[in-house]
């Protein structure tokens, strides 16, 4: 996150012991920790690449937030339900940069109830603004897995079978209050080759074990705020595609951006398909936009699936940037500063190397500081380097 | 992997082995070799069982002279099926690495209603009712009554197994309760006949205790067992306890009324074979002036171990006239009930010893020390002369008959206390004569001098030098053993104050205190919030859960704590707990989560293990001292500081402690497992109750988590689950914790290794 969250008085917080992780180094000095600490800060843990495998590229998620009476814990500041709509906010904005042809849908459970704050669709704005009001709820009562899970899949499960078919719960609470056998649930849940991860932000439970082990999602636990982030950033990347799913060509058409000139005196303004049914504001008409090429329905935004013909309509670059999933770039070799005696600036940034590692291209073996590797693996997708050598003849 | 331990080759069949497990064979190599005792501890969950098995077997098997066979007591039939498996993991090891046929028999033992197959006979529930039954209908009289009249039931099981099956032994292999069954009903013999008779040359006996211990059973079962054998009792915390239990009678009016039904029947039974067949009365008349020689030559020779019940004196001499008709005998008999109703009759609370009781007899009713000790045997006797079919119908005047021979051979570690009332209702009359045995190391002796090696293991058997004592016996060695860990996975904590600062305690004094209740509740309360699935909380008795529970619901605390978990409680009755467990489990098991509430000491604190997700958390309310107000207890204490210089306190507290590890160790059942283990009493803060849990829990409990806060519990609990929920795999584990051979064999583990075992 970008700003701070306000922070609690902290007299309000919880008992914590912040001088355990204190050590101090043989002159009796605290520096050496704290540089450790802030290093290991900047330094997350890159999740290990799937290498060369097939990827659900077209992702249908649900994302399931727990919006229980133990969401007003304090321990992520100022409660847990401020700081986790926030990230989901995050989260559904950085889904849509890496995986512009794949849909989110949003879903709460409290008061032993399930309901959907958004369907599935394919544009952030609205879950965004949806979560943004949810930050005013209230939260109580108990969540129910089996309603929340069952509410998902009686969509998720008309998805065609060549995407895949995720749901992303974020669970706070130790208890699920269920109207029947959760277990049968499971079972048909992994018929439909739905996926469900859970990222618990209080202890492990059982139920969720078992859950995300039978439907081959992945279970974590968050530690703290920052390991919440690194957690549901993991979930941005598209899974590997189950080898059972289908495989089939897509149709999906590339509308041209146009608007209309003044001089042409015949055009008129005129709606988007996709504001016809949305009460959500914004100018309803407008002059430009994007013509689906079977039905010429018009639209000014994409990704999207057009209303009319069902035809998916993308442009080439939401494409090539779902690409680089399926090539990622190898994670840079890390070594301590000691031991690196060539040129002391980064090839990036040429800022001087001060931190006590330093990461290097695989195959191009230039150098690169921490924020900077951070920076390529996370955004660029690419080595600036190699592209640099390649480019000149 | 092959291991050598010593200079001995151990096949372990796993590819990883434990550094502790090593280190555990190690000692149990050297206590072999010296053909002495040990006393082992190591924690639940790091493989004790496989260990001692590979080692052992492999023991056998390069010194096939000096140690013959493997005796294995465990405590409840699963545990002993648990075995039986490693066992045959072990063993189908051993022939895939060797490639020859295995030559290894081991059979797991039970009582005749674990084993029968009998349509009709193993029907019944109860197991008396069994035992009665197939006496009824194997009896060596009743088939010899069956010869004139063919009429008669009988077990073909039986008849097939004496026929045929004492010809040819079992062949080798590994047989648990359900393959001797099946074994039984494919031949056609009676499988616990079989399994009996099997023992004597199998390699391996997997059984109770009390087959062992209990002088009654060991008599008919274990007595023939080959001197060359190692004894191994395992989850022995509980031995002292097993011992004077199989030693101690109690006796109450309905046991009296029921031996005075018994003495009739037995007069009348006289009285019809005098008319019939006199003769045979006469015979054993003859058997018994001629003595009891034959047991004594047998003894002398070392076949048979020697019998408590049955001490030498008995042996060398003959019955005394006195009680050697049939008659005399029934008399005598009547006379006894008589004084020991007289006994009864009183209002208040007598205590005496042995001899004083002894004294008191012969004044009264003019009985002699000497015939009353050869009661056992000759009730015994007469019941085979007789030919009584069920033996069941006498167990209450064979209770009295052991009764008097235990009392007038043992004027030392015994003590007679006859209450006209229980404690608790001081208003009902219901007289109990309580023969207590204060002595363990009576029942047990037999065991340490009749075999080379015995082996006392447990996960919790601290302080270690503490059973050497009670059971007086000279271990060769004495060994505590750590788990190493790749991940703290345990976390243990001392909770001393409530949040308002109020002490903890369930001291006596403050046990009653509203505000010590009120924080014992919210502690619940905190952790039912933050502690995911299943806690399991123990209380120091039932009384005192009742009370306490009681005022948690008036103040509203397990109305907020419902809103968090179910709660199950566990009650006396077996049927009703088992219940509770059931649905406990459930509840873990979906996602609900639940709380069991139980008492140390109980059922569930000993024999069920919590693993994983069904204990996250144990929390222990308050100390669990005995019942300190309890005469038998304040007897045997009295024992222990004369005898053997073991001060009360000291022994109260060890046996505090003890069930206090007992209870917590249920959460940690291996090192993937984890979980908290919340003593909540301030007075575990300090060092002679700390000093005394096991070295495995003693080593995480640090300065920094004594005497907490609820709030700073909750903290640090909150902290250690998100800790342990981090994905943990067997790679982590490997070279730490868990090793390969290669690691094993590097010097420096080998160096690591020799740390683990701590010697006391």
């Amino acid at each position: 996150m970008d700003e701070e969250p306000e922070r609690a008085k902290r007299w309000e917080g919880g008992y914590e012991r912040t001088w355990e992780i204190l050590k101090e180094d043989e002159s009796g000095s605290l520096k050496a920790t704290v540089e450790e600490i802030l290093f290991q800060a900047k330094r997350k843990r890159v999740f290990e690449s799937h290498g060369q495998v097939r990827l659900g590229m077209m992702r249908h998620l649900y994302v399931v937030i727990d919006t229980s009476r133990t969401m007003e814990d304090q321990d992520l500041k100022p409660n847990r339900l401020t700081s986790t709509l926030k990230l989901v906010e995050y989260f559904v904005e950085e889904y849509f940069d890496q995986n512009p042809i794949s849909q989110v849908g949003i879903i709460t459970t409290k008061n032993k109830r399930a309901e959907k704050l958004t369907d599935l669709a394919g544009n952030p704005k609205k879950h965004i603004d949806a979560l943004k009001k949810a930050k005013d709820s209230t939260c109580g009562g108990e969540p129910s897995l089996y309603n929340s899970l069952s509410l998902a899949m009686q969509t998720l499960k008309h998805m065609p079978g060549h995407s895949s078919r995720e749901v992303l719960i974020i669970f706070s609470s130790l208890t699920t209050c269920d109207p029947a056998n959760i277990y049968e649930l499971v079972k048909t849940l992994k018929a439909l080759k739905i996926r469900v991860s859970v990222i618990g932000l209080s202890a492990e439970v059982r139920v969720c074990t078992v859950l995300t082990r039978e439907t081959g999602g992945s279970y974590h636990v968050i530690l703290d705020e920052s390991h919440f982030r690194e957690l549901l950033m993991f979930h941005v990347k598209p899974p590997p595609a189950t080898t059972t799913s289908e495989c089939s060509l897509i149709r999906m058409g590339f509308p041209q951006h146009t608007i209309a000139s003044l001089s042409d005196q015949d055009a008129k303004p005129s709606f988007s398909q996709a504001h016809l049914d949305s009460t959500s504001g914004g100018p309803g008409l407008s002059m430009g936009g994007y013509f689906c090429p079977q039905c010429q329905a018009k639209y000014t935004e994409l990704p999207v699936e057009c209303k009319v013909c069902g035809l998916t309509l993308v442009s080439a670059p939401h494409l090539a940037r779902s690409f680089h999933h399926l090539f990622p770039l190898e994670a840079f070799q890390e070594s301590p500063l000691l031991l690196h005696h060539r040129e002391r600036f980064c090839e990036a940034c040429q800022g001087e190397l001060k931190d006590k590692s330093v990461f290097t291209c695989l195959s191009c073996s230039s150098v690169f500081c921490v924020e900077c590797d951070l920076f390529i693996h996370d955004t660029l997708h690419c080595c600036p380097s190699c592209i640099h050598s390649r480019s000149a003849p | 992997m092959k291991l050598n331990i010593e200079g001995l080759l151990v096949y372990f069949p796993y590819d990883y082995i434990y550094p502790e497990q090593y280190s555990y064979m190690l000692e149990l190599k050297r206590t072999l070799d010296a053909k002495g005792h040990g006393v082992l501890e190591m924690p639940s969950g790091t493989g004790k069982t496989i260990s001692l098995l590979s080692l052992i077997v492999a023991y056998q098997r390069e010194y096939p002279l000096e140690v013959t066979k493997l005796i294995y007591c465990s405590r409840t039939v699963p545990e002993i099926e648990k075995v039986v498996e490693e066992l045959r993991k072990l063993i189908e090891f051993y022939s895939k690495e060797t490639g020859e046929k295995n030559n290894f028999l081991a059979l797991a033992l039970s009582s005749r209603k674990n084993l029968c197959v009998h349509p009709e006979v193993s029907s019944l529930r109860f197991g008396k009712e069994v035992d009665g039954k197939c006496h009824s209908l194997t009896a060596s009289y009743i088939r010899a009554q069956r010869h004139s009249n063919p009429s008669l039931p009988s077990c073909r099981f039986y008849e097939e197994f004496d026929a045929m099956g004492k010809q040819v032994p079992l062949p080798a292999g590994v047989y648990n309760l359900d393959d001797m069954k099946d074994f039984g009903r494919r031949k056609g013999w009676c499988p616990y006949y079989l399994a009996r008779y099997s023992i004597l040359h199998a390699n391996i006996i997997v059984y109770s205790y009390h087959y062992l211990l209990d002088p009654k059973i060991a008599d008919l079962v274990s007595k023939e067992l080959s001197k060359k054998s190692v004894v191994v009792f395992d989850e022995a915390h509980n031995i002292d306890n097993v011992c004077i239990d199989s030693m101690s009678v109690n006796i109450t009016r309905r046991t009296l009324d029921r031996s005075q039904a018994n003495v009739e029947t037995l007069q009348n039974t006289i009285l019809k074979i005098k008319e019939t067949d006199s003769a045979k009365l006469k015979e054993e008349y003859r058997r018994l002036v001629e003595g009891l020689k034959e047991a004594n030559v047998a003894r002398e020779t070392d076949i048979y171990m020697s019998n408590p019940v049955l001490p030498d004196e008995i042996l060398q001499e003959a019955v005394p006239g006195s009680i050697r008709t049939a008659e005399h005998f029934v008399g005598f008999m009547k006379r006894f009930l008589e004084y020991l109703k007289s006994r009864l009759r009183i209002h208040h609370v007598v205590q005496e010893s042995t001899p004083q009781f002894l004294k008191d007899i012969f004044e009264k009713v003019c009985i002699d020390r000497k015939p009353l000790r050869f009661c056992a045997e000759r009730l015994r006797s007469l019941l085979r002369t007789l030919e009584i079919a069920d033996i069941a119908d006498f167990s209450a005047i064979t209770l009295i008959s052991n009764f008097a021979t235990l009392v007038s051979t043992y004027s030392k570690g015994f003590t007679i206390i006859i209450e006209p009332f229980e404690d608790r209702t001081p208003t009902i009359a219901n007289p109990v004569l309580h023969f207590s045995c204060m002595d363990p190391s009576i029942a047990i002796k037999p065991v340490f001098e009749r075999f080379q090696s015995v082996i006392i293991t447990s996960g919790t058997l601290s302080p270690l030098d503490i059973y050497p004592r009670i059971l007086d016996f000279r271990p060769v060695t004495t060994a505590s053993f750590t788990m190493t860990l790749a991940r703290t996975c345990l976390c243990p904590l001392v909770v001393g104050r409530g949040n308002d600062q109020v002490a903890m305690t369930s001291k006596f004094e403050t046990r009653e205190d509203f505000a010590v209740i009120r924080n014992y509740g919210n502690l619940l309360l905190e952790m039912s919030a933050i502690v995911p699935d299943g806690i399991v909380a123990f209380f120091t008795s039932y009384t005192y859960m009742e009370n306490i529970v009681a005022s948690w619901y008036e103040q509203g605390i397990l109305e907020n704590v419902q809103r968090n978990k179910l709660i199950f409680i566990e009650t006396p009755d077996a049927a009703e707990t088992s219940m509770a467990l059931e649905k406990y489990q459930e509840a873990c098991e979906n996602g609900r989560g639940a709380i069991l509430l139980s008492v140390a000491r109980g059922k569930v604190s000993e024999g069920i293990d919590f693993v994983h997700h069904f204990g996250r958390a144990v929390i222990m309310f308050g100390v669990p001292y005995v019942y300190t107000q309890s005469r038998i207890l304040k007897a045997r204490l009295e024992y222990l500081r004369d005898q053997f210089q073991i001060r009360e306190n000291d022994f109260l507290t060890f046996d505090a402690m003890r069930h206090a590890a007992q209870c917590v160790g249920r959460a940690i059942r291996g090192k993937t497992d984890y979980g908290l283990m919340i003593f909540a009493d301030k007075r575990y803060a300090r060092a002679d109750k700390r000093g005394k849990l096991p070295r495995w829990i003693q080593e995480h409990l640090t300065d920094s988590s004594l005497n907490l806060t609820i709030d700073e519990t909750v903290q640090l609990s909150k902290h250690f689950l998100r800790q342990m929920a981090q994905p943990f795999k067997q790679e982590d584990q490997l070279g730490l914790s868990l090793l390969t051979l290669e690691q094993l064999q590097s010097e420096d583990m080998l160096q690591k290794i020799a740390q683990i075992a701590h010697q006391a």
